[in-house]
């Protein structure tokens, strides 16, 4: 049986893991090539790891850390943030990323997905989606959720997988980094509206909140702070989820 | 002693640095060398040969054709010597794949590669999932029986003889997850992302076949 993936998350500055609710207050948790190693050596089913600070300057020390990432884990690897076109796709997929996530390049310019499918395959072109709500209709936000697109939500998912994506990493910015659980209502809708697979992501605080995860129809569970801070261990999540009847990996 | 010599195929079909690194640890300070393949080369010269690949069969084939490495490897292949394909590189071990467009595969192991058929099924079959031995192997010895193994394709082995069939695996329905054949073997899983397990069966198929 297909098992739940759980998949820590690094947003990354340089080669630093940090943290900010909302992109403020960033501090400092430790070293990502460090904390890969970790999770990979601690049951973690797949590791993500963002670029939140894509600056020219910053991008080069980013790259080498994906490197340097890439050789000691030995899990799948997905690599995203200010991915803006095919050369960034292939700088990190040369780098050692298994995966590479796309978000408001792909808002911006659609094609890229496509293109970047045809050359490198599905399998490693993953459309991460920034979702909020505005009047009750729920949109695609881009910037960390500074900008608001005309796109909505559900009709951009069906797109980004008619373009070719293979995965959608879906972040609700409603329940992102306040620790409240996952986005339910949101995610169940867009696991019911494509049939590629969909990593949940945002607001992950306590060990119900996976299950709840899961019930969304999400095959992959992102998250941060709960396993940065030392809360839980993935073992803790897997065992919890075990015993509820969810397949994971142990 | 004369250093036993593998051959790891780049097909430019993905990255081949994490099987590259997953090798390199594994031949350490033992009696082997590796080489990469990128062009035409002298099948006798390689005591095994490991082809990774990931995306579609129809480019793994052309990127080989293109790379003049089809015919060296048929005849490899047809000697029966020593090779693990991975994903896509098991793939065309069929004779036809059926990904984008027909596309004519190696004919080594009978079958076609298909498109997993269940339309409620979330496709690609992206995660870990659990192998389930026909018979254990030198490289997949008992202590494999139901381990988790990481996969991400969308097609699959069909029309395959059961006794080319070393281990299968649940998604929908039953579907090779290794296949065998004298000494050419191919995993559908990515065992070089696979953590300890996966690390183990390369190491198996290196050390021990």
């Amino acid at each position: 049986m297909l098992k739940t993936r759980i998949i820590p998350c690094l947003d990354v500055i340089k080669n630093k893991v940090v943290k900010g609710v909302n992109f403020k207050n960033i501090r400092v948790m430790g070293n990502a090539v460090e904390m890969a190693k970790y999770y990979s050596l601690s049951g973690a089913d797949e590791l993500c790891m963002l670029d939140i600070n894509a600056s020219y300057q910053n991008r080069k020390t980013f790259i080498k850390t994906v490197e340097s990432v890439a050789k000691v884990i030995n899990i799948p690897l997905t690599v995203g943030g200010g991915v803006s076109d095919l050369s960034d796709i292939t700088d990190l997929l040369n780098a050692g990323a298994d995966k590479v996530s796309i978000n408001s390049a792909a808002v911006k310019n659609p094609r890229l997905i496509r293109q970047a499918s045809l050359r490198h395959g599905s399998q490693c072109i993953v459309v991460a989606i920034d979702g909020k709500r505005f009047n009750n209709k729920m949109k695609v936000v881009i910037k960390g959720g500074r900008e608001i697109t005309r796109n909505e939500l559900i009709n951009w998912a069906k797109q980004a997988q008619s373009l070719g994506a293979g995965e959608i990493l879906m972040t609700s910015m409603d329940t992102d980094g306040v620790q409240n659980g996952f986005d339910s209502n949101m995610l169940k809708k867009v696991t019911s509206s494509v049939r590629i697979p969909v990593i949940a992501s945002g607001g992950v605080g306590n060990l119900e909140h996976f299950y709840l995860g899961y019930l969304t129809k999400s095959t992959g569970l992102l998250a941060a702070s709960v396993f940065h801070s030392g809360k839980y261990k993935i073992k803790t999540v897997k065992k919890y989820l075990s015993r509820k009847g969810v397949p994971v990996r142990i | 002693m004369k250093k036993k010599v593998i051959g790891l195929i780049d097909g430019q079909s993905g990255n081949i640095g994490s099987i590259n690194k997953a090798i390199k640890d594994i031949i350490k300070g033992r009696p082997y060398q590796l080489k990469i393949i990128k062009s035409h080369f002298n099948y006798s010269s390689f005591d095994k040969i490991i082809l990774p690949g990931q995306g579609a069969y129809a480019t793994l084939m052309s990127n080989l054709k293109k790379l003049k490495i089809i015919k060296p490897l048929k005849k490899y292949l047809e000697n029966n010597s020593s090779y693990l394909g991975i994903c896509v590189g098991m793939q065309i071990l069929s004779d036809w794949g059926y990904e984008d467009k027909t596309t004519r595969g190696l004919g080594i192991i009978n079958g076609d590669i298909k498109k997993f058929k269940n339309k409620k099924l979330i496709i690609p079959h992206m995660g870990w999932n659990t192998i389930n031995l026909n018979k254990d192997d030198t490289i997949v010895t008992n202590s494999f029986d139901k381990r988790d193994f990481y996969f991400v394709h969308s097609y699959i082995f069909q029309n395959i003889k059961k006794s080319d069939v070393l281990a299968f695996t649940l998604y929908g329905k039953k579907f090779p997850s290794i296949v065998k054949k004298g000494n050419i073997y191919g995993v559908q899983f990515h065992p070089e992302k696979s953590h300890k397990h996966g690390l183990n069966l390369i190491k198996n198929y290196i050390l021990k076949t």
